[in-house]
C-alpha cells in the first residue's frame, strides 16, 4: 500500500465519519435526557431520499441538508411525542420507523423517479466539494466536527447541558426543583433526531450523489454502538465514529482488489461493531433513567 | 419567642386514587423559628401531610396558608419559591452529578446556553458551608459518598435556595450516632438564624431532645401537641401507639416445645451496606407464634429476607431443627420445611397476570406429584389443587384459570398463606401477613397463624401492626435499628413501654 492510498483511504474514512458521528452525537443527547430511539436507521434512510427530492427541487444542496434535517425532527417529534408524554415504549416506535423506512424509500423512489431501487442525483443539487489529489472532501466533514464539539460543550458546560443530563439521570430530582422533565426530554429526542436527518441527507445529497433503497446500510445502528462505545459523550463519538469510518473506506478499498471475495471485506465494519461491542458490553454505563418514563407520582 | 404560624394547614384531607385514606382532616400550625416535632408511627400519615405542604401531593381537601396567605403548590418547585424545603426519606440527588452541581441545578444562573459560573457557585457554597461548619466535598460524584454526606448536600440544597422552612422527614434513619449529633447542632444553629424546621420522627429520644413542641399523629389524625418542655417520653408513646384494639383472637394457653429456628448473632447488611441487622440471636420455638415488632426500617426486612435465604449473611448462623442453614437458597430451605409468607404479596408473593392455578403451584411445581415425568407439569393435578386452596380457605376467585390480579388485596393474601402452609412447613415466616387486607380476612389469616401454632408449627410473625402482634405472639422482640430493645411476653408489659422501645430505649432502662 503506497502512501497515496493511505491519504485516499483517510480521506474517504472522514467522509464515510459524517452520518454516523451525527448519528452518534445526535443519539448520545437524546440518551442523556432518557430517551432511547432505535430508529436512526430509518430516519437515516428517509431523510436520504427526502432530502434528496428536497435539493433537485431547490437545486441545492444546501436545501436538502435542511430537507433530511426537517425529516429527522418530524420523526423526532413523533418518537418524543409517543415516549415522552404519551409515556410509551422506547423501542417500539423506533421498529415501526425503521419498517416505515423500508418500505417508503424503495417505494418512493420507483414512484417519483420511475427507475428502480437507485437513482442519480443530478449535479446541481449535489454539495460542493473541496477536490484533492486524493480524493472528493467535503465542508460538511468540518460542520459535523463543530457540531460534535458544539454539542459536547453545550452538554457539559452549560446550564442547558446540565439540565438536560439531570432528567436522563433522575427525573424526580430534576423535577423536584422546578425543571420541566417533559420538555426537556421531547426537545432532546427531536434534537438527536434532526441530526440523524443531517446525516442521512448528506449520504444522498453530498457524499455519494445518488439515492439507493438500502443506502443506509446498518449506519443508524452502528451509531449507537458508538455512542456506547463513546460513552454517550459527542466528543469521543467524533473519534469512534472516524474508526468506524475508517473500517467502512478500508473495505471499500480492498473489496475491488480481490484478495478474498469482496463480499466479506465488506462485512469489516460490522465485525468491527460486533467486536467493539461485544468488548465494552457490561462495562458501559447508561444514563440511570435511559429509556424509562416518567410518571410523576 | 415570637409567635407567628408560618404555616397554617387546615382540614387536610387525603385520599389515594384506590380510596385509602391517609390524611382525615389534619390541622397543624407552625411557627416562625421555632423546631416542630412530628411523631408517629408508620403509615401515621407524616409523610403524606408534609408531602402535601411541599407540593409532591395534592390534598383532597383542605387549605394551606404560608404567612396568613392561601397557596396552592402544583409541584415542588412552587413550594421552594414559597421558601419551603424537604429533605426526603430517599434522596433525590443525581448521583453522577457532584455536591456542586446537584445543588445548582435549576438555579445555576445566566442564559441556558452560557458558560455555568462554577466559581461562582463554589464561593457562594463555600460561605454557607463555612457559616455553617457544616461541610461536604464538592467535585466528587454523589455516589462515591457516604450516606451521612449526601444527606448533607440535600439540606445544602435547600438552603441554597434560601427556604424559611425545612422538612426533614426521618432523617437520622441513615445516620451514625456522631453524625446525628452534628445534624442536630447544625439545625439548631439553622433554628437561631431564624429558620423554622419540621422533624419528622418515630424517635422518642430524638424528638425530646431537639424540638420545641411535638405534633403527633396517628392513622392520618392529629392526637395533640404538646411543648417538649411539658412532655415525656411515656406521654409521647401513649399518644403515638396507644389505641383501641380492633380484633379479638382466641388464643389458648399452650406450652411450646422444642425450638424450631434458631438465630444465632446475626448480622446483616442492607442494601446500601450499612449494618441493618446488629447481631441479633433468638429462637423460635414449636407451637409458639414469635412476634418482631417496631418501626419499619429497622432490619425487619433484612432478617427476613436473611431468614428465607435471599440475603446473605455477614455474621452469625441460623439453624432449622438444628441444621445449619445459613447460607442456603429458598428451594433448599423449602425442602427442609421452611415457608415463607412475604412482605410485599405483589412483588414477592404472587406473579399477578398469572391464573390462580399457576400462582398456587409456585414453589409446589418441582414436586413428583405435579408432574408426569420430570419437567411436565400436570396441569389437571394442579387445578385441583388451586381448587382446594380455594375451597378450604374460602377464598372468593373467579375460577382456578382467572388471573390473580382479579382477587381482591384480602383474597390475594389468603391465596399466599393457603399455597405456603400447603407445602406443610414445620416453620413459617409471616411478614405483614395482614397489610392492606380487608377486616374479614385479617381475622381469617390471624386465626389461621394461632392455628398453625396450636397445631405445634413454629410461627415467626414480623409484622408493623403494633396490635397485630401483641395479640398474636406468645413472645415478641422489639426491634430498634436491628437490635432487640428487648424480648418480653405481650402480656407483661403496657403499649406505652412498647412504644418507648420501638423509639429505642431499652427494657432493662424502662424497667430501672
Amino acid at each position: 500500500m503506497d502512501a497515496g492510498s493511505v491519504i485516499s483511504i483517510l480521506i474517504t474514512s472522514l467522509m464515510a465519519m459524517v452520518p454516523i458521528v451525527l448519528t452518534s452525537v445526535g443519539a448520545a443527547w437524546s440518551e442523556r435526557a432518557g430517551v432511547v430511539s432505535i430508529g436512526y436507521e430509518g430516519v437515516l434512510l428517509m431523510s436520504a431520499f427526502f432530502g434528496a427530492i428536497f435539493a433537485e427541487l431547490a437545486g441545492s444542496a444546501v436545501v436538502g441538508l435542511l430537507g433530511g434535517m426537517l425529516v429527522g425532527i418530524l420523526l423526532g417529534m413523533l418518537h418524543g411525542a409517543l415516549t415522552v408524554y404519551l409515556k410509551g415504549d422506547h423501542v417500539i416506535p423506533g421498529i415501526g420507523i425503521n419498517l416505515l423506512a423500508m418500505g417508503v424509500v424503495p417505494f418512493g423512489i420507483l414512484a417519483y423517479w420511475g427507475t428502480a431501487g437507485q437513482h442519480q442525483l443530478p449535479q446541481d443539487a449535489q454539495m460542493w466539494h473541496l477536490q484533492t489529489a486524493y480524493g472528493d472532501l467535503s465542508p460538511m466533514v468540518f460542520v459535523t466536527m463543530a457540531i460534535a464539539l458544539v454539542t459536547w460543550w453545550v452538554l457539559f458546560k452549560t446550564p442547558l447541558g446540565l439540565r438536560v443530563r439531570s432528567v436522563g439521570e433522575n427525573p424526580e430530582a430534576a423535577d423536584a426543583l422546578g425543571i420541566n422533565v417533559e420538555k426537556y426530554r421531547f426537545w432532546s429526542a427531536v434534537y438527536g433526531h434532526a441530526l440523524a436527518g443531517l446525516g442521512g441527507a448528506f449520504m444522498s445529497v453530498d457524499w455519494l450523489g445518488l439515492v439507493h433503497k438500502t443506502m443506509s446500510g446498518g449506519r443508524g445502528f452502528i451509531a449507537l454502538a458508538n455512542m456506547v462505545f463513546s460513552g454517550w459523550n459527542p466528543l469521543v463519538s467524533l473519534i469512534g465514529g472516524w474508526l468506524f469510518g475508517f473500517f467502512d473506506a478500508l473495505a471499500a478499498w480492498l473489496a475491488p482488489k480481490h484478495i478474498i471475495p469482496g463480499q466479506f471485506i465488506l462485512m469489516l465494519p460490522y465485525i468491527m461493531t460486533l467486536v467493539i461491542v461485544a468488548g465494552i458490553i457490561g462495562k458501559a454505563r447508561p444514563p440511570k433513567a435511559d429509556g424509562k418514563p416518567y410518571k410523576r407520582e | 419567642m415570637e409567635r407567628t404560624p408560618i404555616i397554617e394547614m387546615k382540614g387536610i384531607v387525603k385520599v389515594y386514587p384506590d380510596g385509602t385514606k391517609a390524611l382525615k382532616g389534619v390541622d397543624l400550625t407552625v411557627y416562625e423559628g421555632e423546631i416542630l416535632g412530628l411523631l408517629g408511627e408508620n403509615g401515621a400519615g407524616k409523610t403524606t401531610l408534609m408531602k402535601t405542604l411541599f407540593g409532591m401531593l395534592h390534598p383532597t381537601s383542605g387549605k394551606i396558608l404560608i404567612r396568613g396567605k392561601e397557596v396552592q403548590f402544583k409541584s415542588p418547585s412552587d413550594a421552594i419559591a414559597q421558601g419551603i424545603g424537604m429533605v426526603h426519606q430517599h434522596f433525590t440527588l443525581v448521583e453522577v452529578f457532584d455536591a456542586l452541581h446537584n445543588i445548582i441545578l435549576g438555579m445555576e444562573g445566566h442564559g441556558l446556553f452560557s458558560k455555568i459560573d462554577v466559581d461562582k457557585a463554589k464561593e457562594r457554597l463555600q460561605k454557607l458551608m463555612d457559616d455553617l461548619n457544616f461541610k461536604v466535598p464538592l467535585e466528587t460524584p454523589v455516589e462515591d459518598l457516604p450516606v451521612g454526606v449526601q444527606q448533607r448536600i440535600e439540606i445544602l440544597k435547600m438552603l441554597y435556595r434560601d427556604v424559611d422552612v425545612l422538612i426533614l422527614d426521618e432523617p437520622t434513619a441513615v445516620l451514625t450516632p456522631v453524625e446525628v449529633e452534628e445534624l442536630f447542632r447544625v439545625l439548631r444553629q439553622l433554628k437561631e438564624e431564624g429558620k423554622t424546621i419540621i422533624f419528622i420522627s418515630h424517635k422518642l429520644n430524638e424528638v425530646m431532645d431537639l424540638t420545641d413542641r411535638v405534633t403527633v399523629i396517628r392513622k392520618g389524625e392529629v392526637v395533640g401537641t404538646v411543648n417538649t418542655s411539658e412532655a415525656t417520653p411515656q406521654l409521647l408513646a401513649r399518644m403515638m401507639v396507644g389505641r383501641d384494639v380492633v380484633l379479638r383472637i382466641e388464643k389458648p394457653p399452650k406450652e411450646p416445645g422444642e425450638p424450631i429456628l434458631r438465630v444465632e448473632n446475626l448480622k446483616v447488611r442492607g442494601d446500601r451496606g450499612e449494618v441493618a441487622v446488629n447481631g441479633l440471636s433468638f429462637d423460635v420455638r414449636a407451637g409458639e407464634i414469635f412476634g418482631i415488632a417496631g418501626v419499619e426500617g429497622n432490619g425487619q426486612t433484612e432478617l427476613i429476607e436473611a431468614i428465607s435465604g435471599l440475603r446473605k449473611v455477614e455474621e452469625g448462623k441460623i439453624y432449622l431443627q438444628g441444621k445449619d442453614i445459613t447460607g442456603k437458597g429458598p428451594r433448599e430451605l423449602y425442602d427442609l420445611g421452611m415457608a415463607h409468607v412475604p412482605e410485599d404479596r405483589t412483588h414477592m408473593g404472587l406473579i399477578l397476570d398469572m391464573t390462580v392455578t399457576e400462582n398456587s403451584l409456585l414453589g409446589l411445581h418441582w414436586r413428583p406429584d405435579f408432574q408426569y415425568v420430570k419437567g411436565v407439569i400436570n396441569w389437571n393435578k394442579a387445578r385441583e389443587h388451586a381448587r382446594s386452596l380455594i375451597e378450604q380457605f374460602d377464598i372468593s376467585a373467579p375460577g382456578t384459570e382467572a388471573p390473580v390480579k382479579a382477587l381482591s388485596g384480602g383474597n390475594q393474601q389468603k391465596l399466599i398463606v393457603a399455597r405456603e402452609v400447603s407445602k406443610e412447613p414445620v416453620f413459617i415466616i409471616a411478614a405483614q401477613p395482614t397489610r392492606g387486607v380487608d377486616v374479614a380476612s385479617t381475622e381469617y389469616i390471624r386465626n389461621y397463624l394461632v392455628k398453625l401454632r396450636n397445631e405445634g408449627k413454629a410461627v415467626l410473625l414480623v409484622s408493623a401492626d403494633l396490635d397485630e402482634v401483641i395479640q398474636l405472639s406468645d413472645r415478641m422482640g422489639i426491634i430498634y435499628e436491628g437490635e432487640f430493645m428487648g424480648v418480653v411476653k405481650p402480656e407483661e408489659v403496657s403499649t406505652e413501654e412498647i412504644g418507648m422501645m420501638m423509639g429505642g430505649i431499652r427494657y432493662e432502662e424502662i424497667r430501672k
